[in-house]
Formats: structure tokens, C-alpha cells, sequence
């Protein structure tokens, strides 16, 4: 490895890519974009569900337990009805998610022995916010008119983190890893796939180039470039998003620059199989983006998932990130904690380099 | 400028005064640089080039010759080792091809078809890459960037992104990056694709500088009339060599062989030729049929006399390396004269059959006007050639005549219809080949005609006709079920003119037909136009491979949008003025591009003198 | 014009069926991308990781421990010496919830002194926290009753009856399993139709289709069509999914199909729209990922539109992958029929045909300039 041509070859490649202001344009605006309208639409938040009630009783106490509904930020009120034929089709037609129905005689029941029921219908369709909803619901009623409480155990429930609980901060802090996988990788695949393409890679081939001096020299710029594009991510998390930020800010640098590497190597790696830019496209998305999307935890949680399938995810770079970027960033982890996944990281981010510049051969075919 | 008199030493001897610099032996033999053993590559199983023997001495400019898919690329890949061979072995310099790949790609100077530059770095950048991956210290590297691009004339533009040179100077600065570390053996591939000729020229003028200076250099084209620059040449064909010899000698060999007849009714001289078994090929230009023979000096008593029943005259012709390489290749059985179309049943005709007149037609790009003001007529049944270099804006006349491109001003007529006020109306009547031969690769040959066939409304019997008539004269009765992702470009190029023509229109543009097809082919294709024009129809057609305008019933030059001449390729040239001398179509060219631009140069001058 | 049409739609169809990669797409899509996403995408909060300290070590602290093991909503990943290392364990995301039962918790209880139990809950993950909570509070109470069933009498003076429709189980596999359906008919429907047209283009066939009598319309047609077809009949195989995830279908699968071919056409009709647009297949195929991902994702095919904040829900009424949502959900979990989904379906109608509109008016504008 002769340390002047690596360079030729990184100045090279910093040179095209200045010059080139769509791809610059794109490479910084595309992740932007993609955290600022994943960030908000994929949102889990439960609040202003809306609400149909059918209050069969009409009196005071049962106008409460209504009130009681509507002052929580939960829920928001859109229908009320007069008979209960009207509820079926107000659901079908998606106008309600929760519908709340008040028996007759329920004043004159609240306060007795016999306790009056209450019915909570909810369109399960959606499982994941309907069931939170539905137990907020529950809360509100139980807590309607609720005696001394008279449990034998005081549940002490701390939430860290995130205790305000916004989806908001779960999703974007997620996707920093979901980003970094699905651009830098492309961008770099791209630039090699296109060499081939217009035949200037011909050039490379018949030149003292050895392979690790090309493939560094293109490694090294793209990979500043990913690392400028975690960098703002980041910052807009931070700024726009308000994510709070915990951990040592070297640190995640240092963390990110490794996952950054790591991805920039993949494209590497797909780019010595691939002849097509068409190709490489498929292949981006197929290897890097979609599992980084399902895979790596980002909201689709890994415990959750079957066995199999956990043990699937592990092949992925970004199933690590995304533990490492919450740990450093919401949680404040240091490096005892992040061991395992960065070392891990490292491992794989040297496995695809070497493995790229065994592939890739100064031949045409 | 000073380009073709440079006094300067182009390039110098990588080594100088050493043994090897020495293009002889003591004992007078020259000192082979490539030598290539029973050389083989087989892609996907197929052999794409096979059983190549080949010796390549020291400062000589080698050609290797071909049409595309003749393996030509792959030899070249072969000799810069960045391919290894299926079998056989190569060594360049001394140094075995797959041993030494490292050693080789280090030490020469490779350059790829087409345009391999960095279009976003400058000339100086890109010269700087070179030099820098070659270990080039910077003090030897500014003095031979000064001397190289200097040479090529590009030296004043050092600060330009080569992205924004012509084709010309695009070619000139690869050449001049390929040449940084000073290597002893040039290899370039298809060094004139997409050139003009003025700059073809200077960059011959450049290789036959290095040859000079000690410097080998192969080059591979599949133009004849660029290989007549070479050396020795080499002939491919199908992946295997037919011949390797001086320039000279093989048009001596095909000397007493070729001959020119005058006749009036080519359709019969053909078929008496076809069927004679002395004749090697036949080909029909625009006022005459050439034929060669296998037999030299010699045409049987019988075959003369039928060929001059009806008042046709025979002379004997210089021939060209078109007419070597035909002669090598054992040529192709040439197939009947081709038919007239059928009469198939047409809505209407045009009011003024093929004839097609243009008024001022202008088109502009932006600031870039891409035809300036051209106003010509071309009578039905002529074939026009349009000559110009890449960029002239022949393909853009094409496309608007077409209806494929809106007209900034001025009025185009076909048969009488004008291609502003009802376009629709002429789409029945025109047929349009394009550069690429724009045919659906996934389909058939048959899928490919019946659809184009049912694209122009052609119906149950009408379309069997037509289509049988196609397959006939464009002799494609034997591929019908091949995919067209996996024929040669001749092939396509016979199956994209069957697609064009099968609805019998009055005009037929031809847009860069026949780059890169075999001589054989190129034969057949053009016998087939002349049997169109015959019969009636218009036939347009751009190409800047100048051999092509001897097909030509009249010429038009394009130059930077303007039309700069028209007329008989004869009378263009007996045009020019009496101290320019003009030997083939190209030399005309040249002069009539000189003359166009001094003239531009005085109005320039006049215009500016005029302001102060 | 109709000899024209059946050329032009009868190549469509034998590209198609030769192009062996989009016909893998397609499979892909429809059946493995499908599972995969039904197997991968869940919310549900099982086997969350949890760590437990116990300073009691009494029967009564194991009993409760191993109420919260024997829960499907939990599982016990360890039991750190301390509090520094479980919250170290938090930290690094091995658990995301701490429970410490205190010292005497067991004496405590049995004199009725209300021990408090400590709770230390991950929030990253605000659902699955808030649903961790509630379970908590769940599984404390049956133990409770469990411990002292007489002391345990209801204490709360309402009683909430809980009905859940349409997705009695509660696993989000149903939404899932649709919803990737629907984003694989989107995406076939547009990369299919904008590739092939693109295709066209660099090869230069639609230059050689534009100087024959072609109009632009009956490409489009013959776009279409065969578009249309694979996309349909393509579903099929995905009802082998739907029934293996065990997915309702209340409705009528006819009327389905029927809505499917007005979604296939405004998914075409996108296709066609940037393809009118770019260029080259490279700048096609970025447009249609980069493009996609956002129309699907903002049109509640992930998560609910009722989520989003209320800047963005606007936007996802210009999608027609919205109202086939409502469409798909309404007929498979709820059995809703023709009279409900119609405005629905004539959204998608319109929507589709505008963009077909823009997209012809683009094509001739490029052909001209």
C-alpha cells in the first residue's frame, strides 16, 4: 500500500463528489427529509382517539363519567348517539375507535353494592395503539368515583428515559440507525457501479492501483460524507425533535463513525458483485434497507419477536446501532455498557473491508 | 494548433539509450513486445476469441481490425492484462499476461472505448490523478503535462471540467493521461469512436509521432478506412484472426480482383453475379455495382458479355481493405436482388409521393442552435446522405423531420404535408431506423415485426405480405425466433430496417445505419436501399463514416448546424477551389469545413472591426 | 386503433412474462415480504426483558417473581447483585424494566403495612412502557387477591365491560399481513408500469413509437392493462398468507378484488407520472423507493393515520393507498360492503385519473421541447 496513491485516489474522489451538486444535494437532503417525515409519520403516540358515547342514562353522574373522558388528552369526542344501531355502522366507516356506552338507571346504581357496568367497545384493527387506549379508557373508569385505594402493595412505577412516554423520541432516536443504512451504503455502491458502467474503471484496472488503495481511497471520503449525514441527523433530532441527550457527545462519535464505516462497507462489498447500477439499487434495498427498517429494533421491538427471527436479526449492523444510539443518547451509557455491540460493530466493519478487497479483482471478468 | 508540426519530441524513450529501446536485434530482426500463443477467451461458455496467434513488434502502429463483436475488445483486455485468458498464454514486454498482470498494468498506457475521463474533474486534475496513482513526483509530472497537452493542443485549457470538451479533445486528454508515465506500449481501443475528423487527424498525427519515438502502438477500430493509417493490421472475424499483414500488401493481394460495372438495370447484374461462383461479393453504390472476384485479372467470357448485354460498362478498381477483409473471410454468400415491396393496401398516398422540402428549419437548445436555418429539397427515390461529425446536428434534423422534435422556426414538407400542420397524417408514411436500432430486446424477431406491423394498422393479409417481404429482402427467415437481446448488431440493424420499412413508407430515415457491421453486411444492407430508392422511396440517411456517402446519390455536409455544402459527392469536390487537393470524401469534407470556418473567422472580424 | 391497441397491449404482456426479474419482484412482494413483515412487525409487549432484585428472598417475594415469570408479557433476562448493575443493564438495553421488592416485603405484607414495590421502566418505547404498566398493576392485583382473597372485594364502584372488534386476539399479524399486501399492489403497480415505460425510453422504442400512428394515450393503455392483470392475479397466491396468519375475511372477496383493480390503476397511473418524469431506469427506480417509502408509510399502512401529528394527517386524504387501507381493513376485519366504501373507492377513481391526466400532458410537453 503506497500511501501517495491512496491519497491520488481520495482526492480524486472528494474532487467528483464536490462537483457533483445533485448527488451532494440528494446525500444531505434525503436523510433530512426521510428522519423529518419518518420521525412524524411513523408515530405510536395515543391521544385524541376518537370518542362515540351512547349515554342511555342522562343524568348528572353519567355526564361526569363523559366529562371525565373528555378532559384527558386521550380522547376527543366526535359522535354522540341515540341508539345503539348507529354504533356499528359509525365504526365501519372508521368515524370512532373507542366507543363508550352508558346503561340506563347508571346513576341510580353508582355507589350501591351492586356495582353498574359500563361498556367500552374499541376497533381493534390496530392493535398496538387500541390496546393503549383501551387502558386508559379502563383507568377512567375505574377511577370514577374510586374509594380510598385499599391495595395491599404501593407499586412505585418510575419511567425513565422517555418519561413524558412520546413515540416520538422512540422513533427518531431509532432511525438515526435506519437512515445510515439506507443511504451511505447506496451512495457508495453507486459510485464504484458507476466507474464500471462508464468504463473509466478500465483505467483503474490497467494502473499500479492495487485494491485496497482503491477501495480505501473511495472507503475514507464516502465515509466522511455518512458521517456528515449522522451528524445532522443527529442535530435535527436534537434541535427540531427535542430528543434529549444524555451520553458524551465524543462518544457517540466515536460509535457512530464505526457504524458509519461499517455501512459504507457493505456498499463496498455490494458493489463488487454488481455490474448494474440497476443492480445495486435492488440489492441496497433488499440487503440494507429493508432489514435495517424490520430488523433492527428500531420500533418493531427484537424481544418480542419469534425466537428464529431474533436470532436472524443479529446479522445486521443496524440491530446494534440502534441499541447503541439510545443507550448513548437518551440513556446516557458509557462505554462499559457499549462494548459488546461497538466491538462487535468493529469486528464486522473489518470483515466486510477485507472481504471486499478479496472479491474485488483488477480483471474485467 | 501547432500540433502536426510540432518540432518537439513527442515522447521520449522510456529508457533512453538502453538495448531494449533498440527496435532491432544486432542480427536486423525486430524485437516482438506482444506475443500472444494460441490465445483464447470464452465468456458464458462461448469462445468470443480463439486460436490467437499474434507477434506485435516494437515501434509499430498495429491495427486490429473487425466489426463489433468481432472480439476486438476482448484482445485488447487480454493484452492489458486485465483479463485472463481461457487458454493459451500472452506475454507484453516480456512479462506473461496472468503471472505479471501487476508488472504489465503498471508499465503501459490502456485507453477503453468510449470516454473514460472524470467529466467532473479539470484536464490538470485528471492529469494529476494519473501521474499521482503512477508515482509520479511532481516536478517530472508538471513538465510532461506541460509537453503533452501542449502537443495536443489543450495546454490553454488546464482549469476546464472534461466533461465540457468535445469529443475530439476528450479523446486527446485520455490519450495524454494514458501517456504520463511514458510507457512503451500503447493500447488503445476504438480510438476514434465518436471523433471528429479534424481532430482524427491530429490524433494520428500524435500516434505516428510516438511510433517515431520508439513507441508501439495497437489500436483496434472497426473502420477501414481508419486501419489504412496502420502498419500492419490484423483482421478479426468471429473471434479468430484471418489475416495479420503491412497495410500495403493486402490491398496487393486483392489487386486484378475488384471491378466497377455501369449498368442500368442493377437488379439483373446482381442476380447473373450471385449466381456465378467465381464472385466473392457484390456492392451497390449509389452509381454503380462493384463485384470481386476470386479469380485476379480474369473475368470469364460469359459472365462479361451478360453483364455488358445491355450497354454496362466493366473497369477494374482499386480496392480497399473492405474488399481484404471480404477476400479473408471467405465473404458471404450474397442472397438474390432484393424484391420490390409488394403493393399492400394503403389508406391514402401522399400528394407528393417521397419528395421533401425544408424552408429555414431551426432548432434550438437553450443558447445552442443545433440546425441552423437549413433549407434543402431531396427528390422522391434519391438517397440523400447527411455527412457531419458528432454533434453537427444531423441527428436533430432527423428527429424533427420526424415530428420526434419541436422546430424553433421555419416549415419542413413531406410529400407535400407539412410536419407543422399535420404531423399525425405523415406518421403512416415515414419510416425512421434510429442510431440505436430501437427495437424491444425481449421480444422475438417475429414478436418484433408482427407488432410493428400491427403499430401501422396493418391487417390479416396485408400484414402477412408485408411481413414475408421484410423477412425476404432483409433475409431473416432463419433467426424468426431469436430473442434480439442475443443477435449481433447486424442482425438488429437488418431487423430494425424490416420494422421500418414494412408499411411501404414514401421516406425512410436512416440515422447512423451501419457503424460497426461487417463488410459483408453492410453490402447486403445497402443493395437492399437501393432497391428501396428504386422503387420509389425516399431514403434519408446520417452517417460520419465517410466511405458510406459512395452509397449516396447526393451528399449533404452538416457543420455545427449549418448546412455547408450539397450535392453529387463528384461535383461537391470538383466544387472546391484549385489549390485544394481532395482525394477521398473526407479530404472534401475537411476543405469544405476550412473554408466555412475562415469565412465565419472574416465575419467575425468584420463584425468586430465594424464596432470600433 | 383497436389492431393498434391489441399489438401494443400484446408485447406488454410477452415482456412481462419474459422479464424474469420483475416477475421475482412481484412473487417476492406479494408472498415473502409478506410473511416476513408479518412475522417481524409487532408491537405486541411479550417476553419484554426484565431484571429483578430481590432484597426479600422471602416465599411470598418468590411468588410474586414468579407471577411476573409464569406472564406472557414478561421474562426475567437476570438478576443483578445491585442497583448500579441493573441500572447498567438498562443502560445497554438488556432489560428494559427493574423490579426491586424491598427488605421485608413478605413481613410487611402479612401485617398489612403496604410495602411498596419498586419499578424502573424503560420509556424509550413509550407503548410498550405504558403497556407494561398497566400489566404491572394487573399481575400486583391478582396476586393480591391471591395472598388475601377477602380483603381483595372489588374497589372500584364502576365495572368497565370490555368488547374488542375486529381483532379479537389483539396481534397486530392481521394489519400486518394487509397492509403489506396493499404496500406490495402499490409497488407493483407503480415500479412495474414506471420501469417498463422508462425501459421504452433508453432503448429508444418510444421515439420509434411516437413516429408511427401510436398515440399517447393507447400506450398508456397498453401500459396498463397488463399491469393490471399481474397485479390481480398476483394476489392470489397472497390469500395463502392471509390464511396462514389466520387473518378474517368477513366480506366479499369479489368486491375486494373489484376495489383492488381501481387501487392497481391509481398505482399504475403514479408509475406513469414519473415515468414521464425522469429518464433514465436509475432515476426511476430511486423516485419510485425514495418516493414510495413515504407515501406508504404516510398513508397509515404502518401505523395509524390518527397517530400522526395533525399538520401531516391532510396530506395522507391525496393518497390512494389511504382509502385502500379503509377498503382493505373494512372488508377483511370488519365485513363492510359496497355501500359503505364506495366514496372511498371513487377517491382512488379520481385521483388515479388526474394523475393520468398530468402524466400524458408531461409526456407530449417532453416529446415537443
Amino acid at each position: 500500500m503506497k500511501l501517495h496513491r491512496l491519497y491520488a485516489v481520495m482526492r480524486k474522489e472528494t474532487r467528483e463528489i464536490v462537483r457533483d451538486h445533485v448527488t451532494l444535494a440528494t446525500a444531505f437532503l434525503f436523510p433530512v427529509v426521510m428522519l423529518f417525515m419518518f420521525g412524524y409519520a411513523i408515530s405510536l403516540e395515543v391521544e385524541n382517539v376518537s370518542l362515540g358515547v351512547l349515554d342511555q342514562d342522562q343524568t348528572p353522574s353519567s355526564a361526569n363519567l363523559v366529562d371525565a373522558f373528555t378532559e384527558s388528552a386521550y380522547f376527543k369526542l366526535v359522535r354522540n348517539y341515540s341508539s345503539e344501531l348507529q354504533i356499528r355502522k359509525s365504526m365501519e366507516v372508521n368515524e370512532v375507535k373507542l366507543v363508550l356506552v352508558i346503561p340506563p338507571g347508571f346513576n341510580a346504581l353508582v355507589g350501591r353494592e351492586n356495582n353498574p357496568e359500563v361498556q367500552l367497545l374499541i376497533d381493534g384493527t390496530y392493535s398496538a395503539t387500541a390496546l393503549v387506549a383501551l387502558n386508559y379508557g379502563m383507568t377512567i373508569v375505574s377511577r370514577f368515583n374510586e374509594e380510598d385505594d385499599n391495595s395491599l402493595i404501593d407499586v412505585q412505577t418510575r419511567i425513565w428515559y422517555n418519561p413524558s412516554l412520546r413515540s416520538l423520541i422512540y422513533v427518531v432516536s431509532g432511525l438515526y440507525a435506519v437512515i445510515i443504512a439506507a443511504f451511505p451504503p447506496l451512495l457508495t455502491t453507486l459510485a464504484i457501479v458507476r466507474e464500471k458502467e462508464s468504463g473509466s474503471i478500465q483505467q483503474i484496472y490497467a494502473s499500479p492501483l492495487t485494491v485496497p488503495e482503491f477501495l480505501l481511497g473511495k472507503l475514507i471520503p464516502y465515509g466522511f460524507i455518512a458521517s456528515l449525514q449522522l451528524a445532522s441527523i443527529v442535530a435535527l433530532g436534537y434541535y427540531w425533535f427535542g430528543l434529549p441527550f444524555n451520553g458524551s457527545l465524543g462518544y457517540l462519535a466515536i460509535a457512530g463513525g464505526i457504524y458509519v464505516f461499517c455501512n459504507v462497507g457493505i456498499g463496498l462489498l455490494v458493489s463488487t458483485i454488481t455490474n448494474s447500477q440497476l443492480l445495486a439499487v435492488l440489492l441496497a434495498l433488499v440487503i440494507t434497507m429493508m432489514p435495517s427498517i424490520l430488523f433492527s429494533g428500531f420500533v418493531f421491538p427484537i424481544y418480542a419477536m419469534a425466537e428464529p427471527v431474533q436470532l436472524y436479526t443479529h446479522i445486521f449492523p443496524g440491530r446494534y446501532f440502534v441499541d447503541v444510539s439510545r443507550g448513548i443518547i437518551l440513556k446516557g451509557a458509557g462505554p462499559a455498557e457499549m462494548v459488546r455491540p461497538l466491538s462487535f460493530l468493529l469486528v464486522y466493519t473489518f470483515g466486510v473491508f477485507f472481504a471486499a478487497v478479496a472479491i474485488f479483482k483488477k480483471k474485467v471478468a | 494548433m501547432s500540433t502536426l508540426n510540432s518540432t518537439e519530441s513527442s515522447i521520449e524513450r522510456a529508457v533512453k539509450g538502453s538495448p531494449q529501446a533498440d527496435t532491432t536485434t544486432p542480427t536486423g530482426e525486430r524485437k516482438a513486445i506482444i506475443e500472444a500463443r494460441n490465445l483464447g477467451r470464452a465468456f458464458n461458455k462461448q469462445m468470443v476469441l480463439k486460436e490467437v496467434d499474434l507477434t506485435i513488434y516494437e515501434a509499430e502502429i498495429f491495427g486490429l481490425l473487425g466489426p463489433d463483436g468481432a472480439g476486438k475488445t476482448t484482445l485488447m483486455q487480454l493484452m492489458a492484462a486485465i483479463l485472463d485468458p481461457s487458454e493459451g498464454h500472452c506475454t507484453v514486454m516480456g512479462h506473461d499476461t496472468v503471472k505479471d498482470d501487476y508488472w504489465i498494468n503498471s508499465h503501459i498506457g490502456y485507453m477503453f472505448q468510449g470516454f473514460t475521463l472524470y467529466d467532473k474533474l479539470t484536464i490538470a486534475e485528471n492529469m494529476e490523478f494519473s501521474a499521482d496513482i503512477r508515482g509520479i513526483p511532481k516536478e517530472l509530472y508538471l513538465e510532461r503535462q506541460e509537453r503533452l497537452l501542449k502537443m495536443a493542443g489543450l495546454y490553454r485549457f488546464l482549469d476546464r471540467a472534461a466533461g465540457n470538451l468535445s469529443g475530439g479533445m476528450r479523446k486527446k486528454l485520455s490519450l495524454c493521461t494514458n501517456l504520463m508515465h511514458e510507457p512503451r506500449l500503447l493500447l488503445l481501443d476504438e480510438l476514434s469512436l465518436g471523433v471528429d475528423p479534424a481532430s482524427r487527424h491530429e490524433l494520428w498525427a500524435m500516434l505516428n509521432d510516438f511510433r517515431d519515438d520508439g513507441v508501439t502502438v495497437v489500436m483496434s477500430t472497426p473502420y477501414m478506412d481508419e486501419a489504412e493509417h496502420c502498419d500492419r493490421i490484423a483482421f478479426l472475424h468471429e473471434g479468430e484472426i484471418i489475416g495479420v499483414d503491412k497495410v500495403e500488401t493486402l490491398h496487393q493481394r486483392c489487386a486484378g480482383h475488384v471491378y466497377e460495372l455501369h449498368t442500368k438495370d442493377r437488379g439483373r447484374a446482381h442476380n447473373r453475379l450471385v449466381e456465378h461462383p467465381d464472385v466473392l461479393s457484390i456492392r451497390h453504390l449509389a452509381e454503380s455495382v462493384h463485384f470481386q472476384l476470386h479469380t485476379a485479372n480474369y473475368i470469364e467470357a460469359d459472365l462479361a458479355a451478360d453483364l455488358k448485354a445491355d450497354g454496362g460498362r466493366i473497369e477494374s478498381v482499386e480496392p480497399t481493405l473492405d474488399d481484404a477483409y471480404t477476400m479473408l473471410s471467405g465473404g458471404e454468400k450474397s442472397t438474390a436482388y432484393a424484391e420490390s415491396p409488394p403493393k399492400i393496401h394503403l389508406p391514402e398516398r401522399l400528394p407528393e409521393g417521397g419528395l421533401i422540402r425544408t424552408k429555414d428549419m431551426r432548432v434550438e437548445f437553450g443558447d445552442f442552435v443545433a440546425n441552423d436555418d437549413v433549407t434543402l429539397e431531396i427528390k422522391a427515390g434519391e438517397v440523400f446522405g447527411f455527412l457531419g461529425a458528432n454533434g453537427a446536428g444531423k441527428t436533430t434534423f432527423i428527429r424533427a423531420l420526424c415530428g420526434l422534435q419541436k422546430l424553433t422556426s421555419g416549415d419542413a414538407w413531406i410529400g407535400g404535408v407539412s410536419i407543422i400542420d399535420d404531423p399525425k397524417r405523415l406518421r403512416n408514411h415515414i419510416g425512421y431506423m434510429s442510431q440505436r436500432f430501437s427495437l424491444y430486446p425481449d421480444l422475438t424477431v417475429a414478436e418484433n415485426l408482427s407488432f410493428f406491423a400491427g403499430v401501422y394498422g396493418l391487417q390479416k393479409g396485408d400484414k402477412k405480405k408485408a411481413m414475408d417481404w421484410a423477412i425476404s429482402v432483409t433475409d431473416l427467415s432463419g433467426v424468426m425466433n431469436q430473442l434480439v437481446a442475443d443477435m449481433s448488431g447486424a442482425l438488429s440493424q437488418r431487423l430494425a430496417l424490416a420494422c421500418a420499412i414494412m408499411h411501404e413508407p414514401a421516406v425512410v430515415f436512416l440515422d447512423e445505419p451501419t457503424s460497426g457491421v461487417s463488410p459483408a453486411a453492410r453490402y447486403k444492407f445497402w443493395q437492399l436501399i437501393q432497391t428501396l430508392a428504386e422503387s420509389g422511396t425516399t431514403i434519408f440517411v446520417t452517417t460520419h463514416y465517410m466511405e458510406e456517402a459512395n452509397y449516396c446519390h447526393r451528399l449533404g455536409l452538416m457543420h455545427q448546424g449549418r448546412l455547408i455544402g450539397i450535392g453529387p459527392a463528384d461535383e461537391l469536390t470538383a466544387a472546391l477551389p484549385a489549390d485544394v487537393e481532395a482525394e477521398t470524401i473526407e479530404d472534401m469534407f475537411l476543405a469544405y469545413i476550412k473554408i466555412e470556418d475562415a469565412r465565419l473567422e472574416k465575419e467575425r472580424q468584420a463584425a468586430s472591426g465594424g464596432g470600433i | 386503433m383497436w389492431s393498434r391497441l391489441k399489438s401494443l397491449m400484446l408485447k406488454d404482456v410477452i415482456q412481462f412474462s419474459r422479464d424474469k426479474t420483475i416477475l421475482g419482484v412481484v412473487a417476492w412482494l406479494y408472498t415473502m415480504e409478506v410473511l416476513i413483515c408479518g412475522y417481524a412487525m409487532t408491537f405486541e409487549v411479550k417476553d419484554l426483558p426484565i431484571a429483578v432484585i430481590d432484597h426479600d428472598r422471602s416465599v411470598v417475594s418468590r411468588n410474586l417473581i414468579d407471577k411476573f415469570t409464569l406472564s406472557e408479557a414478561f421474562e426475567v433476562a437476570g438478576y443483578p447483585d445491585n442497583q448500579e448493575q441493573a441500572e447498567s443493564w438498562m443502560r445497554s438495553g438488556k432489560v428494559k424494566y427493574v423490579m426491586v421488592v424491598p427488605n421485608n416485603f413478605g413481613q410487611d405484607l402479612r401485617r398489612g403495612e403496604t410495602p411498596g414495590l419498586q419499578i424502573l421502566l424503560d420509556g424509550t418505547n413509550s407503548n410498550a412502557a405504558s403497556l407494561a404498566k398497566d400489566y404491572t398493576a394487573a399481575i400486583v392485583k391478582s396476586f393480591e387477591a391471591e395472598f388475601s382473597p377477602e380483603s381483595s372485594r372489588a374497589n372500584s364502584t364502576v365495572r368497565p365491560a370490555v368488547q374488542i372488534w375486529y381483532n379479537r386476539a389483539q396481534t397486530l399479524e392481521s394489519f400486518v399481513v394487509l397492509s403489506m399486501i396493499v404496500a406490495a399492489i402499490m409497488m407493483v403497480g407503480t415500479i412495474h408500469s414506471a420501469a417498463s415505460i422508462t425501459r421504452e425510453k433508453e432503448v429508444g422504442t418510444v421515439d420509434q413509437l411516437m413516429v408511427t400512428p401510436t398515440r399517447v394515450w393507447e400506450i398508456f393503455v397498453a401500459k396498463t392493462i397488463p399491469t393490471l392483470g399481474v397485479g390481480i392475479l398476483a394476489f392470489f397466491p397472497s390469500l395463502f398468507i392471509i390464511w396462514w396468519f389466520g387473518v378474517p375475511i368477513k366480506g366479499s372477496l369479489l368486491l375486494f378484488v373489484f376495489f383492488m383493480a381501481i387501487f392497481l390503476v391509481s398505482a399504475i397511473a403514479i408509475g406513469v407520472l414519473i415515468a414521464s418524469i425522469t429518464k433514465t431506469l436509475q432515476q426511476t427506480l430511486l423516485l419510485c423507493f425514495f418516493g414510495l417509502f413515504p407515501i406508504l408509510f404516510l398513508s397509515g399502512t404502518m401505523t395509524p393515520i390518527e397517530s400522526m401529528p395533525s399538520f401531516m394527517q391532510p396530506f395522507a386524504y391525496l393518497s390512494p393507498v389511504k382509502y385502500f387501507m379503509d377498503i382493505c381493513m373494512g372488508v377483511f376485519l370488519k365485513g363492510v360492503g359496497f355501500a359503505e366504501l364506495w366514496p372511498a373507492a371513487l377517491n382512488m377513481a379520481v385521483i388515479g385519473l388526474v394523475l393520468y391526466v398530468i402524466a400524458a400532458w408531461r409526456f407530449k410537453h417532453n416529446l415537443s421541447s
